[in-house]
Order: C-alpha cells, then structure tokens, then sequence
C-alpha cells in the first residue's frame, strides 16, 4: 500500500513538473504582445476590434419555433419515440428562456423486455416480480409525456464550411431547467403468502396476475439539461439536433428492487423499488425564427 | 487503473499547459492585412459580401476598398470566378502524421462496462482523406467487478442468466474523411477552429465469453472477431497542431456467446460450450482524447 501510494505520488510530481516546465518555458518566450488561448490581440487598424464585426444576431430579441422528432435511448426494458415542440425568446444573442413539450407517442420494447417475455421464469421467490412472462411487457415503466422550462446559454457560434463549398452559421446551445415528466408504472401492490400466494390490490388477486398489468401515472418534477447544436440556412430557418438528460427515479422493470431500511425483498411494489436512472434522448427539429429579417452589430 | 492514473496525470498536464502554450496562434498583424491591398476593382464587387459575412479581415479589406482612388471607375462587368469558401485553413493536415490517445467508452452494452485506451495513427495524404490504424484496449482485470446492477436483477427478478463477454483489445484500419470545418467564436472574444470528420474501416475484436451458465467447467480463450466501424467525429484545434476530439463510432463484429444450456451428459465437450450461432454486436463508443500533428509546423502552398 505503501508502495503504491509512493508510485502515485512519483507520478502526480512527475506530471505537476512536466505542466509547469511547459507553462515557465512558454511564459519565458512570450512576451507581452502575446495572445492567451485564441484571444485576437492584434495592433493598427485591428486594434481593440471585436474578433467577429458586422456579427449576424440570430437570437437576440426573436423567437424561435420549433417542432422536432426525438427518440429515448440508454433504456433498459422500453424506449420513446416522442414528438414535440420548443418555443424561445432569447433577449441577448447568447442568453433566452424556452419552454418546451413533447409526447411519447409510441414506445417501444427493447430485446431485454422480449427475452424475458420470451424466456423469463416464475418460481414462489419472483412471482411479485414476474408472475407471468408473457405479460411482462405491460408492466414495465413508459414515459408518457413531459414539459418544461429552459434556460439557454449559447456562448459559442460560428460558420461552417461544408466540401468547401456550402457554408452557413451555426452555434452551440447549453440549456438547463426544470421538467415536468408524466410517465406510468406498475401499481403499488404487495404479495401474501399462500398457497397460493395473492396479491392486494386489486383484492385477492390470485398468481398476481391482475396487479401485474395494473397501472399509475405520476408527475415527476426532474432537472433537465442539454446541448443542441444549430445550424441556420435561412435567415428566418434553421436546423437543431439535440441531447437532453432528464435524470429522475423511477420503476422502469416494475419489479420489486429494495425495502426500508435494506429489507429486500420486501414483498411490496411500491416507491421504495424507485431505481435512479440517467434517462436521455436526442432530438432533431427544425427551427423557424420571428422575425424573419435578421440584424447584425454595428461593428 | 494504474495506467488510467498516468494518462490522466499526462492530460492533465497538457491541460495545464495548454493556455499558455497555444498563445500567438490568431496574431492578425498589420502586414497580413496590407497583403490584401492590390486588385482593388476585384474587391469592390465583393464589398457588399464582405460586410454581410460579419468577418474582420473580409471587412477590413472592404473598407480599404472604399477608400480607393477618385477617378470614375470602368463600368462594371459580370464576370465568373471561383471563390473558396475558406480561404486559408487554420491549420492544414495535408501530408501531416497524426497520433490521437484517446479514452474509449461503451455506451450501450446495459450488463458490462468496457472502458478503454486507444491509440490511432493517421497519415493525411490530402488535406480532408487521411488513412490510418486505430487500437483500443478493453482488458483491465476482473471484467466481472465491471458488471452493472442490471445482470443481478436479471438473475433474480426474472430468473434468467445473462451471458456477457469480455473484451481484449480492438485493432482497426481506417479512412478518415472530412467535409465540415468551421471557426467558432466565444462572446466574441475568443476564436478556436473545429472540423467534423467521417471515419470508417475494418479490423479485429478479440474476445471470449465469461462463463456463467457452468463456470466450473467451461473455460475460454479469446479469439478475433473480424469487425467494421464506421463513426463520426469533431476535433477542435487548440493549437494548430494540437486538438482535442470526440468520436462517436459503431464496432460491429459477429459475437460469439456462451451456450445458455447445459448438457448433463456432454458437459465437459468444448464443442458445446458456445451458442450455436453467433450474434451480430454494436459496440457503440464514445471516445475523448487529444491529437498531435507532425510535424508541427508547417507551410501554406497557396497565398492567402
């Protein structure tokens, strides 16, 4: 251990001298006309101008519109296919407020959900779980749909040279804000031992077969955040193709995972059996901006 | 984890290094401005372009243009003349060596981690089609301590096994292409030069199933799988011969599993360890690192 720990340290001085040999080499060959990063430092008639003049403003005091298609994926049992739309107003050219809402108009099973359709088994220790293979795709979660409030921050923006030939304006759009998520899981239940064993509810359901397709929707409130990055090939158009993340807990399997106090299993479906998930999705949409006539800086 | 320690101890220090290091790479001195002062009736027809691009030099020399001399010009002809969308490219790749370190990531495989280190080299042979041979190594240790919590609630929620393989190293070769380029600003401060890039290509996967169906008689060697990747990615340059990349790109290779059954009669017969078929597999890998140009320094052929 202490070997290691020596190795390590070794390692963390070797890497401190390696940065700051070629921070004190570069220091003591620059002078002081020298640029930091890719900051324009320049002299004459370039002096103290902007890096970018007659700067094309395709945010600032517009709104824009726009309807896109979206898919979920990382899922482990079902996936969305989701439908929606964003509306923002950005009052600076990199900073705006949008709302947004979209529809997860179908969902779809992943091979995890088919093959244990296909081959899961039940035994007395996982009839909760699984009381029946075959309608185990009816139990697990599915997103229905979700709404929320952004903050957008787009620091960088640019053009892009497409073959060297097509060329049009593009940026990068960070936002982040709060979701309201509308998703359904399996009913909270919980299993008595038999013979033969039941659950309630729904009242003296035998196998549990009847609690295994009940249902309960709930509003979740998660954060949401993302990047997009947009292209314009009008002056009123544009394209975004979109990350979000929505983390929140939830039964995706609509199994029974964990219990007070680590009594596992407990023999309940409830939202104890809540499992934290990363859930993301990408998005492609396209962008129409009001006004239509676009403004640039004054220099 | 050792060697993740030291290449993250490297990173850090080219990291820390960095600011000061791509110092003077956008110096827009005088002289380069005054290179553009001859042909002036050629500038005046772009004039107005000049100021719709929003860019500085463009602009500049649309003012130089304005100032011209007094005397009536000739009228005007339409005349047809190739323009470059890009001028001068910040930095050429053109019969430059790349080497690209990078950290790999599986993204979709829901019952294994396969972290990995890679390495690619890349042979510009013109300034957008590059060749070159990427590698990445998956095999640290116990893959089983990678495993996620999705395999244990398989095994007891639904009574099912899951088989998973573990992965050695990957070895691929590659054509690199690149149609995007673009300079973005930053608060119109700050400018960085980025292109987006096509790749794809064929190698090898070597990698053996992890026994879990009858762990105390099967065992595994690892073996090649042939695979295709294709994938794109985005590089940004810091320096004009430093960048930092992030690839997206699809593995795909025939998978050979572990037989989910088990002969009592047969068990110790290799030949039925394995599924009957194989099983077609994305391996779908975010991947971060930093490329170096050699050499370093180089030379525009053409004037600006």
């Amino acid at each position: 251990m202490m070997k290691l720990a020596q190795t390590t340290l070794l390692r963390i001085t070797m890497a401190g001298t390696m940065a700051l040999g070629l921070w004190a080499s570069d220091a003591a060959t620059s002078n002081s006309s020298t640029a930091s990063a890719q900051e324009v430092q320049v002299t004459g008639p370039l002096a103290d101008k902007p890096s970018v003049m007659r700067l094309r403003l395709w945010r600032e005091n517009r709104l824009q519109l726009e309807p896109y298609f979206g898919f979920t994926f990382g899922d482990d049992y079902s996936r969305s296919l989701i439908l929606g739309a964003e509306a923002r107003y950005s009052f600076l050219d990199w900073l705006g407020i949008g709302v947004h809402g979209a529809w997860a108009f179908i969902n779809l099973d992943t091979d995890l959900t088919r093959q244990v359709r296909d081959n899961g088994v039940t035994t007395n220790r996982n009839r909760l779980s699984l009381p029946s293979r075959e309608n185990f795709p009816d139990q697990i979660g599915q997103l229905n749909w979700f709404a929320g409030v952004d903050v957008h921050f787009t620091p960088f923006r640019g053009k892009l040279a497409m073959f060297q030939k097509v060329f049009f304006d593009a940026d990068l759009d960070f936002f982040i804000g709060p979701a309201f998520i509308n998703i359904s899981e399996r009913a909270d239940t919980e299993i008595f031992a038999g013979p033969p064993q039941f659950c309630n509810p729904p009242p003296d359901d035998v196998g549990c077969l009847e609690s295994q397709v009940a249902r309960s929707s709930r509003l979740v409130i998660a954060p949401s955040f993302g990047v997009a990055f947009t292209a314009y090939f009008k002056e009123f158009m544009g394209i975004a193709i979109r990350w979000r993340a929505f983390p929140f807990k939830w039964n995706t399997s609509g199994t029974d995972e964990a219990g007070p106090n680590g009594d596992f299993p407990d023999g309940e479906i409830n939202s104890e059996d809540r499992q934290r998930e990363f859930n993301q999705m990408m998005s492609i949409g396209f962008i129409f901006v009001l006004p239509p006539k676009i403004k640039t800086t004054d220099q | 984890m050792r060697v993740f320690g030291g290449i993250t101890l490297l990173l850090a220090a080219l990291c820390l290094a960095l600011p000061a290091s791509v110092g003077a790479q956008m110096e827009f001195s005088l002289d380069e401005v005054e290179d553009e002062k001859p042909n002036k009736p050629a500038q005046k027809t772009v004039e107005k372009d000049a100021a719709q691009e929003g860019d500085l030099i463009e602009q500049l020399a649309a003012e130089q243009a304005v100032e011209g001399p007094d005397e009536p010009l000739p009228e005007r002809e339409e005349t047809v003349e190739e323009i470059f969308a890009v001028q001068q490219i910040y930095a050429l790749r053109l019969k430059r060596l790349e080497l690209a370190p990078s950290a790999a990531f599986t993204v979709n495989d829901p019952y294994l981690r396969h972290p990995g280190l890679g390495m690619a080299v890349n042979y510009w042979f013109t300034n957008v089609l590059s060749v070159g041979l990427n590698f990445i190594w998956y095999d640290w240790g116990n893959p089983l301590e990678r495993g996620t919590t999705l395999v244990e609630q398989i095994q007891r929620s639904f009574r099912l096994g899951v088989p998973i393989n573990e992965w050695q190293f990957g070895l691929w070769a590659n054509f690199t292409y690149v149609p995007f380029y673009g300079k973005f600003s930053m608060f119109r401060k700050f400018l960085f030069q980025w292109d987006a890039y096509l790749i794809g290509g064929v190698g090898l996967m070597r990698t053996r199933p992890i026994p879990v169906f009858d762990p105390e008689i099967r065992e595994f060697d690892w073996n090649a799988r042939v695979s295709f990747n294709v994938g794109i990615g985005l590089r940004i340059f810091l320096t004009r011969y430093l960048t930092f990349f992030t690839e997206f790109r699809d593995y795909m290779f025939l998978e050979q599993f572990e037989n989910v059954n088990v002969s009592p009669s047969n068990r110790d017969d290799p030949s039925t360890w394995l599924a009957d078929s194989s099983t077609f597999f994305n391996n779908l890998t975010v991947q971060f690192g930093f490329t170096v140009f050699f050499p370093i320094k180089f030379e525009y052929r053409l004037p600006k």
